[in-house]
């Protein structure tokens, strides 16, 4: 393979593609098309990280301007967690319009992340939102089945192939040669897009960064780049081998619609029919009844509640809980709470590895469709991914934790172990300066070491297709027929 | 009658042609079968409401006899959104949205919008229903179809022999392209016939008007079809120029459209409510008793008879506090609620001028899976939530006892979605818009 002969097929390839006027129309489309996604997506992301950041303050003013009270009110009063937009999330949005972003924290009670943009929108969500990402996913592989469908197909129509066959020139060079020739104008739709993001990235600074920004930048960049090569490549073999140009644009087109909506949708299909989400009630009616099983604490005879009594009594050698040296009320809460948090952890991991278990079904399917491949490593490399989400939901739900065991133990040390129970009125009360002390929830970045293996199937699988795509390219060039 | 069963022949001679309607029939099968899932989880899910809230009163009863108040702290009445089987063929929002709503008499708004268990990787990839078929791929099937109707026989030359032996050149054409529409509203009407006995759908107005626009819409597919072929371009020219179309019209414009709504009308409103229902209860606790019960009798004048008690804790002053919740967050309320009609206006609206968005809204409708019926079965849950404080709030403050109340009529409660659409109405821009590209074609056709 002579190197000069590739350059020149590229060149040519080039030369041909970027001649018709269509092109430009193309490509002007495209571009304002990019436009678009860019504004938007910006927008999107700066007023929703507004809106989450003003009403975390205001819920956290709220909480501070509690004046002196009974821990276990505080507990209740409680507070919010905002989930944040990560700023990669301006390219791809991934799952953003369909996970909650609000969550309300308090004692005793673990509840469901709410306001997902999908709660607020028509049945029309469905058809996707405009993003960078969904341009680059979705459409520029069928513009570039568009320019590249008859670029051996019609050559070999026409005779031309036969000539140039015949002049020395060897099938490894005309495919290679277009392929990169291919692959060159792809870029022309490409790097603009690379440009705004980076472009955005600098501007957005002050928003909440991902955690190693440009890292995970840098493995988005590289992945398409493999991706739009896997994509030149297989549309030049494809019209290598069709008899005719028609044939061949059926045939990518046939694989695209298979590829980008039909797997896609059936994996995901399947992985919520072989394993189904439970109920909600089945969900916290299995909690409900391994805790009364442990031991209720709203329970006045209960005998796991009444044996602990005991044995606290037992130990401080007193007859009588109000003659404990803490108070007895908020020892109990917090023991209750670490039993019911433990045994939701429990259950909402089992849930967690459902969820897992359905989206594993596309995880993998990667390795049959780089189209898949493409968007999982996208969308976790952009932290809009299932993990971030379930990331989000564990800091939420340790920080309800921290804040209902450090109400217990302020209402242990503080509160008089004379008063028995409730928590109304303003005899037994703490001072407000503890309120301030606990602070605010402050939601994390995944961290990128969880990413990567997140997206360790996606990326290997990215790596095994360029590799195929060029073995495609090599077993072609032995097999090709001029006529 | 021999035109037509010659012309159905070389329709069915090609291999392609028996492919995609095979693949599309068992497509369509597919996505039934994930339809009856769905329906059946619903019914479970409500099968399970029924034994569970017996249990459970019967528990919260014998735990709190002597305290009623407390026995509603803990307990929680299901309001349930009956379903329409039709979910089957238009899941909708019918997965981001839950069926059975767990409500206690406590503050309502910190209640509403509490969501069911969802993987959001479910949510996202979409459901493959019936709806999905119909709108995504039977007009690929019109297009692989009809696209070379005509340039094929210009191409294979047999065009010149049928312009001088056919009475109608135009006749031939429409002929030729209504042999395709009976094939496909075989497979339509087939995949109908099953999701009827399969869904176990009753053959009413909203069945029938499902099939009805699904008919129209492949037939405004058709008329797009003839109008592009009408213009004699080569067959991989028709075929570029109708897969652009649809690239168009089924992707970008609603992918646009939506990342249009979200950027530009987000929901603040939510999370302000949300902090708004919270302050409206919980600062109650630490101002005096007295306001909190006059505010709450501004209210209720009729519980009045039951006094001002403020010393200690006593559970009319309680429920009065969570009645702050939802009356303090009632400005926030209204604005969120506002900003969702304007949303949803603004959806249907741009939605109304493209014929799949218009559909897909359509098909939700009809089948109770829209945003719009959610809103209003969260009204009625809000309703039930009121008609429950009524029953109950006399019976706590006169401090009775539970096993004086008759917990077995508590049965889980069911809503009926309205499904008043009219759809002729939502026929209206896909005739039209099929109507005009006939009007332009024949003229075109008399030239062929």
């Amino acid at each position: 393979m002579k190197w000069e002969n590739v350059r020149l097929f590229a060149l040519n390839f080039w030369h041909n593609a970027t001649t018709p006027k269509t092109f430009y129309l193309l490509h002007l489309i495209f571009i304002l098309l990019t436009v678009y996604a860019t504004v938007s997506g910006i927008q999107k992301n700066v007023t929703q990280n507004d809106i989450r950041k003003t009403h975390q303050t205001k819920a956290r003013e709220s909480w501070e301007a509690n004046p002196d009270k009974h821990p276990h009110r505080m507990a209740h009063f409680g507070t919010y967690a905002f989930r944040v937009s990560p700023s990669l999330g301006i390219f791809d949005y991934g799952l953003e319009s369909f996970t909650g972003n609000t969550v309300f924290l308090e004692a005793h009670r673990q509840n469901s992340v709410n306001f997902s943009e999908a709660t607020f929108s028509t049945g029309t969500l469905r058809f996707g939102e405009l993003s960078l990402a969904l341009l680059l996913q979705l459409v520029l592989p069928l513009i570039l089945f568009f320019i590249g469908f008859s670029s051996v197909a019609a050559d070999r129509q026409n005779g031309t192939l036969k000539i140039v066959l015949s002049q020395g020139a060897s099938w490894k060079e005309i495919l290679f040669g277009k392929s990169l020739g291919l692959f060159a104008i792809c870029m022309l739709f490409f790097i603009p897009i690379l440009l705004t993001v980076i472009i955005a990235s600098l501007v957005l600074e002050n928003q909440v960064a991902s955690n190693l920004h440009w890292l995970r930048m840098l493995l988005i960049t590289l992945g398409y780049l493999s991706f739009l090569f896997i994509v030149c490549t297989l549309t030049i073999v494809v019209s290598a081998t069709s008899s005719s140009s028609k044939n061949a644009l059926l045939r990518l087109l046939g694989i695209w619609l298979l590829l980008v909506v039909l797997l896609p949708k059936s994996a995901q299909a399947m992985g919520n029919y072989w394993f189904p989400t439970p109920t909600k009630l089945a969900f916290q009616s299995a909690i409900e009844k391994e805790e009364i099983q442990k031991g209720d604490s709203h329970n006045p005879d209960d005998p796991y509640y009444n044996n602990l009594r005991d044995s606290v009594l037992t130990v401080h050698n007193v007859s009588k809980i109000t003659d404990l040296p803490f108070n007895y009320s908020g020892f109990v809460m917090r023991e209750g709470e670490k039993n019911t948090s433990a045994l939701y952890k429990k259950h909402h991991a089992r849930l967690i590895n459902i969820y897992k278990s359905q989206n594993n079904v596309t995880r993998f399917s990667s390795f049959f469709n780089p189209f898949t491949a493409i968007r999982q490593l996208s969308m976790t490399m952009a932290g809009t991914d299932f993990a971030s989400y379930i990331d989000f939901q564990h800091q939420a739900d340790n920080y309800r934790y921290q804040l209902s065991q450090t109400m217990n133990e302020l209402q242990m040390k503080y509160i008089s172990p004379k008063k028995e129970s409730g928590s109304e009125g303003k005899t037994h009360i703490v001072g407000h300066e503890h309120w301030e002390e606990f602070e605010d929830f402050n939601h994390e970045p995944l961290a990128f070491n969880v990413s990567i293996k997140e997206t360790l199937p996606a990326l290997i699988s990215i790596v095994l297709w360029t590799l195929f795509a060029f073995g495609l390219l090599l077993f072609t060039s032995k097999k090709a027929k001029a006529i | 009658m021999i035109t037509y069963k010659l012309f159905l022949q070389q329709c069915i001679r090609s291999k392609e042609v028996w492919i995609s309607l095979l693949l599309i029939t068992l497509l369509g099968i597919i996505s039934l079968v994930i339809g009856s899932k769905h329906l059946v989880r619903q019914q479970e899910a409500i099968a399970e409401i029924k034994t569970y809230q017996q249990q459970h009163f019967d528990r919260q009863a014998s735990l709190h006899n002597e305290d009623l108040g407390l026995l509603l702290y803990y307990t929680k009445f299901a309001y349930v959104n009956n379903l329409n089987p039709l979910a089957g063929i238009s899941i909708g929002q019918g997965d981001v949205n839950p069926t059975v709503k767990r409500i206690s008499i406590k503050t309502f708004e910190a209640q509403k919008f509490d969501t069911d268990l969802v993987n959001p990787m479910n949510l996202q990839s979409g459901n493959l229903d019936l709806s999905f078929v119909i709108i995504y791929l039977f007009p690929l099937l019109v297009i692989v179809l009809t696209f070379n109707a005509l340039s094929e026989e210009t191409e294979t030359g047999t065009w010149r022999l049928v312009a001088i032996q056919t009475k109608s050149k135009l006749g031939f054409l429409i002929s030729k392209l209504l042999i395709r529409l009976a094939l496909l509203y075989i497979v339509l009407i087939f995949l109908f016939c099953i999701a009827k006995f399969m869904l176990n759908i009753p053959i009413n107005d909203s069945f029938l008007s499902i099939l009805g626009l699904s008919m129209l819409y492949v037939i405004f597919w058709f008329t797009l079809s003839f109008f592009v072929i009408s213009f004699k371009k080569s067959s991989g020219f028709n075929a570029l120029l109708l897969l652009s179309i649809w690239l168009i019209l089924i992707i970008l414009l609603p992918a646009g459209i939506n990342a249009y709504i979200s950027s530009k009308y987000p929901v603040p409103e939510a999370l302000s409510t949300a902090i708004a229902q919270r302050d409206g209860y919980h600062t109650k606790w630490d101002t005096e008793k007295l306001p909190t019960i006059k505010k709450f009798y501004s209210h209720y004048p009729q519980f009045k008879k039951y006094g001002y008690p403020t010393d200690g804790f006593n559970w009319l002053w309680y429920y009065a506090m969570q009645q702050m919740g939802d009356d303090d967050s009632k400005n926030q309320r209204e604005a969120l609620s506002k900003k969702i009609k304007l949303r949803e206006r603004t959806s249907k609206q741009i939605a109304s001028v493209i014929p799949n968005m218009q559909l897909q809204l359509a098909f939700n409708l009809l089948a109770g899976t829209s945003m719009s019926q959610h809103m209003e079965y969260l009204q009625g849950t809000e309703g039930f939530h009121e008609e429950l404080r009524l029953f109950f709030y006399p019976k706590i403050f006169e401090k009775q006892q539970a096993d004086t109340i008759d917990w077995h009529r508590f049965k889980p409660k069911y809503y009926e979605a309205k499904t008043d659409i009219n759809p002729f109405k939502s026929m209206i821009p896909l005739l039209l818009a099929s109507g005009v590209m006939i009007l332009i074609s024949i003229p075109l056709t008399r030239k062929l």
